[in-house]
């Protein structure tokens, strides 16, 4: 017998996890450890491991078929028997857990017959097409037969068997091929504990036993499957297999990149096949995911080869013109010559530009830059003005810090969870799922939203709480949850001492009568009694933390509501450790990110304010101009100096503002004025109708980069194919920035990170270098943090006390009123991200063709409405027509609808309103009138015609016939 | 200048003002609003709205009027 006395080896429990092997059980959490012997191998591994996973620890890899560690050991297969002394037969060792002293044999010849006999059995109801499976060479049931050296099989193959059984391929990128099926039933534990939606059972017992998702009459389209992949991933054969794998075959290499679709931020391995992505597969050590994913990130891709990309550049010198397809040289000469004209003729604040929150941290930074340091102003905004930039201003006012405090997994250590105005399960799976897996634990969950979201909706959770307020109401709710935790004594008062300032003020202010749940009942229509029994919830429970999400921030008091959070965490000592904290769920990838990198007009990168001398010095310096020191405009005031004829050309990087803004017809107005539009998109969006230049853009597959997630995570994106049109986004920033006279010469992603982390000191210390050795870096990450900060806030603030901030309750304008007498609220699906613009150019239409009016059953019955009637929706900026939906998910008085369609002109009707802080525009209340129609609203056959019109001007310009356009 | 610009620029600052006048007096509240005018407002914005408060000012209240004296 060998023994090994080599530390590495002794103490197991400390060699890093592989993300890539498959360790058959969950690793433990304890911090305890027990000593024992395998094969003679002694190893040292935490409490309450397996006996299977503390042996694939030390590389001995026992036999398996219903284990795999992302969900818990089952036991069903028996094929990974053992032999421990003291112990009689052979116990499964993924159920056993280590003992200290425990000896093991995990071979030896009775072992081997057994698993050999077992085998023998599942292959004998086993179609024997390996050759021609669409698993051969990634098949785990191939695996163990070959591990077990099964070599026959006895019983032959015309007993009863499942050999033709129907293939299911109603989901359009998955296919259920059930006679392949072991009945493992790993799919439907990783449904249930991995993204926790229960769509799928094994039906039936024994030999009958299958399978089934729903109901038996169900296929997977019918059923209640989201289409997460986590089944797909977990079925150890080719039962539930990618169509796309089964099109191509199985992929040769994989690279580790990051999902650019939501704010959680997946780890996904691009699996490819040359320069072709056959499938993205969540990757276990992502920090963000851990192994899961949804349904956009995991098989919503194929948009990034779609054949409307736009791969050559298009200039033109009127709207009203055919595209000229010119050369990357002529496209920039063209588009710096006139910036410089426009410059001279207007001034030098009547250009400006628009960074993305999808592009990568890198490509925003140099966007601002160029803006600030080329075009000379700071007439740069960013995507996040329409989204959280109240959070920013909200945080910072009161925290210190314009960013979330928790890292994802924090949330498993949380008593009570608060969600406000967010919809995780749609907008932000992956999280929701590990919030779910929580509430199973037995969380408490506290939801303040007028719709009844489906997070209420959780299979086996103890406790939740609904406060379906009326929209616009936030922030006399907020202030009633507030009033009872101070009326009722149920402060943190050592917390409230030690970290907190202005807090008697704010006492006084909250105690006020005006704010109890009481008087307020009358404007949020909620019960008090609920308010105080939610309220006494949160501020009880040992660990209370707040998810916030857009519902929050779209408001005329979106800053206000924000600070009401912070308020309300900091009162109830709920900052600065695991299972607290204030969490914005951010929309879109790098929504963090583009605020971090200095996109708002005010702020250069790192929230350094353009006014502040020494700091602005600072970059000054660094890049060898002088800079403004005014900060300059935000969109909505870009479109209203472009109106009013001040503000003449504009520069936007990968964000389609026509679609996603407010008050649509305000924004055609707009653009229509400008005398030079730049878009630089990979489709050619609803904003690039109105361009005058066209830079062809890359997908997050063509380029390196970084991405910020919503938890301040900073991941690798990496290029897994060459640019579709030649350059990566931050290629062609830098060659604009060369064509206006102000010089770039970046090799290379990681030096524009570098430059970064130079200036902004919260970045000191982040570089590819330590992201590559990390993983993924959360900011701050400095000299005071050098492996970044997963809970921040933990001794002190960046400000040093926390700030409480007076929060009365006003009115949103848009009310309700005789004229428009319903409030409509926007919203997003899990199947569609954002305008659309991917997710439309991709099977994920199966689930979302058209956006619909959502309307509670009492109003459609007023206005005498059905199911997929026709309806006007009319505000005061404009009116469309949408098909309707009567649902109870909204409570009478309020309609909903999503914004994924541009010929819905959901945002034709969204008005100006704005908030009070930051301008982020009211989505989620605009007064509305709703009618049934029979034709059209004007501005959709308008917007038909434009759009027609467009499509002819992109048709007919010379080697364009192929790709399409608009929507 | 429009007037439907200058409107817009009078109803955020009503809006800044009613968002942080709560048991202030009108010297406190101008001075947070000028404060948030200062930091985020793009200088000819700020140009605008002070030539309305000399020329005009009649749709300003009395705390917004002593926050544009402070700009
Ligand atoms: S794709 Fe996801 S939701 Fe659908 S059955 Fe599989 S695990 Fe369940
Ligand atoms: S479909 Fe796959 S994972 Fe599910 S029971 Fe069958 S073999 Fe196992
Ligand atoms: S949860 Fe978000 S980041 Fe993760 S796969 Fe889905 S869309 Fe991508
Ligand atoms: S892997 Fe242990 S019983 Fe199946």
């Amino acid at each position: 017998m060998i023994n090994y006395y080599d530390p590495a080896t002794n103490t197991t429990s400390n060699k890093p996890i592989d993300f890539n092997k498959d360790y058959g059980t969950p690793a433990s959490t304890s911090t305890q450890t027990v000593c024992l012997e395998i094969d003679g191998v002694k190893i040292t591994v935490a409490a309450g491991t397996s006996v299977m996973r503390a042996a694939a620890i030390a590389d001995i890899n026992i036999p398996k078929l219903c284990a795999t560690d992302n969900i818990e050991a089952f036991g069903s297969c028996r094929l990974c028997a053992v032999q421990i002394e003291g112990m009689r037969g052979y116990p499964t060792s993924c159920t056993t857990s280590v003992k200290e002293g425990m000896v093991v044999s995990t071979e030896n010849n009775d072992i081997a017959k057994l698993r050999r006999n077992i085998m023998e059995l599942y292959i004998s109801d086993h179609p024997l097409d390996c050759l021609t499976c669409s698993s051969n060479g990634d098949c785990e049931l191939q695996d163990m037969a070959g591990a077990v050296g099964l070599r026959e099989v006895r019983y032959g193959f015309d007993g009863d068997n499942h050999l033709d059984a129907k293939i299911d391929d109603s989901n359009p990128y998955f296919t259920f091929e059930p006679s392949k099926c072991i009945t493992c039933s790993r799919c439907v534990r990783a449904c249930e504990e991995v993204q926790g939606t229960f769509a799928l059972t094994i039906e039936g017992r024994g030999f009958a036993s299958k399978v089934s998702a729903g109901t038996s009459e169900n296929d997977f389209a019918s059923s209640d499957c989201v289409s997460c992949g986590a089944c797909v991933q977990a079925c150890p054969t080719a039962t539930l297999m990618e169509k796309s794998v089964i099109d191509k075959g199985q992929p040769e290499h994989s690279i580790i990149t990051t999902c650019a679709y939501c704010g959680v931020g997946c780890s996904f391995k691009a699996e490819m096949k040359g320069e072709e992505v056959i499938r993205m597969v969540p990757y276990k050590g992502g920090k963000a995911n851990q192994g899961h994913s949804c349904v956009k990130g995991r098989f919503a891709f194929g948009y990034a080869t779609h054949k409307d990309r736009v791969t050559e550049p298009m200039v033109r010198d009127s709207i009203d013109e055919e595209w000229r397809v010119v050369g990357w040289d002529e496209a920039l000469e063209f588009a710096a010559n006139k910036i410089k004209n426009i410059q001279a003729k207007y001034g030098r604040e009547s250009v400006g530009g628009i960074t993305s929150s999808r592009c990568t941290n890198e490509e925003t930074y140099l966007v601002q830059k160029l803006i600030r340091a080329a075009f000379g102003n700071n007439n740069t905004d960013t995507c996040a003005r329409v989204c959280h930039s109240p959070t920013g201003y909200g945080l910072k006012a009161t925290i210190g810090e314009s960013a979330g405090t928790q890292t994802f997994d924090s949330v498993m250590k949380s008593d009570v969870v608060m969600v406000i105005g967010a919809n995780p399960t749609d907008a932000h799976p992956v999280f929701a799922s590990q919030l779910r897996k929580r509430l199973r634990q037995g969380a408490e969950l506290i939801v303040v939203d007028p719709r009844t979201i489906d997070l209420l909706n959780t299979a086996h959770i103890s406790a939740n709480h609904h406060l379906p307020l009326k929209p616009g109401t936030n922030v006399a709710m907020i202030n009633a949850i507030a009033h009872v935790v101070m009326s009722e004594g149920l402060e943190d008062k050592n917390f409230i001492e030690q970290r907190t300032d202005e807090y008697n003020a704010w006492r006084e202010f909250i105690l006020d009568e005006i704010n109890s749940p009481e008087a307020m009942e009358s404007i949020t229509t909620v019960n008090a009694e609920q308010v105080r029994i939610a309220a006494r919830a949160f501020a009880k429970a040992k660990n209370g933390a707040i998810y916030y999400g857009l519902g929050v921030t779209e408001h005329s008091q979106g800053s206000t509501m924000v600070m009401g959070i912070a308020n309300l965490a900091l009162a109830t000592g709920n900052i600065g450790r695991e299972g607290v904290g204030i969490n914005p769920l951010r929309g879109q990838n790098n929504v963090q990110g583009s605020c971090d990198m200095g996109s708002f007009p005010q702020e250069l990168p790192g929230y350094q304010h353009v006014s502040d001398d020494v700091l602005r010095a600072k970059f000054e310096k660094s890049w060898g101009v002088t800079l403004d020191n005014e900060p300059g405009f935000r969109i909505p005031n870009m479109f209203d100096a472009a109106i009013e004829g001040t503000f003449k050309a504009m520069y936007v990087q990968g964000e389609d503002i026509l679609q996603s803004d407010p008050n649509t017809q305000h924004v055609q107005a707009a653009l229509s004025s400008l005398e030079c539009l730049i878009v630089q998109d990979i489709f050619l969006n609803e904003t690039a109708l109105y361009a005058h230049v066209f830079l062809p853009g890359s997908s997050f597959l063509e380029k390196d980069g970084t991405f910020t997630n919503a938890e301040r995570r900073i991941n690798r994106v990496r290029k897994v194919m060459k640019p579709l049109a030649e350059f990566a986004d931050w290629e062609v920033t830098q060659k604009l920035s060369n064509a206006l006279g102000y010089p770039m010469n970046y090799q290379h992603p990681s030096e524009i990170m570098d430059e970064i982390a130079s200036l902004v000191p919260t970045f000191s210390m982040v570089s590819y270098k330590k992201l590559d050795e990390q993983g993924s870096i959360q900011w701050p990450c400095n000299e005071e943090f050098p492996d970044g900060s997963p809970i921040m806030h933990v001794e002190s603030f960046p400000i040093g006390k926390g700030r409480f901030a007076i929060t009365p309750y006003l009115a949103s304008e848009d009310r309700a009123n005789k004229r428009f007498p319903l409030l409509l609220t926007t919203g997003r699906i899990l199947s569609q991200y954002n305008v659309g613009a991917q997710t439309r150019r991709t099977a994920n239409n199966t689930w979302h063709q058209e956006d619909l009016l959502e309307i509670h059953p009492n109003d459609a019955e007023e206005r005498g409405i059905n199911d997929g009637d026709w309806l006007g929706i009319s505000s005061r900026a404009g009116d469309t027509v949408l098909k309707a939906k009567v649902s109870e998910r909204m409570q009478s008085g309020v309609v909903f609808t999503t914004f994924h369609h541009p010929i819905s002109g959901a945002n034709v009707i969204t008005t100006n309103s704005s908030d009070w802080a930051t301008n982020c525009p009211e989505y989620k209340v605009t007064a509305v009138q709703v009618e049934k129609v029979t034709s059209p609203s004007a501005w959709q056959t308008r917007y038909k015609k434009f759009s027609a019109q467009q499509k002819e001007h992109f048709k007919r310009s010379p080697k364009k016939q192929k790709a399409t356009i608009g929507s | 200048m429009s007037s439907s610009q200058i409107d817009n620029l009078i109803s955020m600052l009503n809006q800044i003002e009613t968002n942080n006048n709560y048991k202030k007096t009108d010297e406190e509240t101008a001075m947070i609003v000028a404060n948030h005018v200062k930091k985020f407002w793009a200088r000819s914005m700020k140009a605008n709205i002070t030539k309305y408060a000399d020329s005009d000012g009649s749709q300003l209240s009395p705390a917004i009027k002593l926050a544009l004296a402070q700009l």
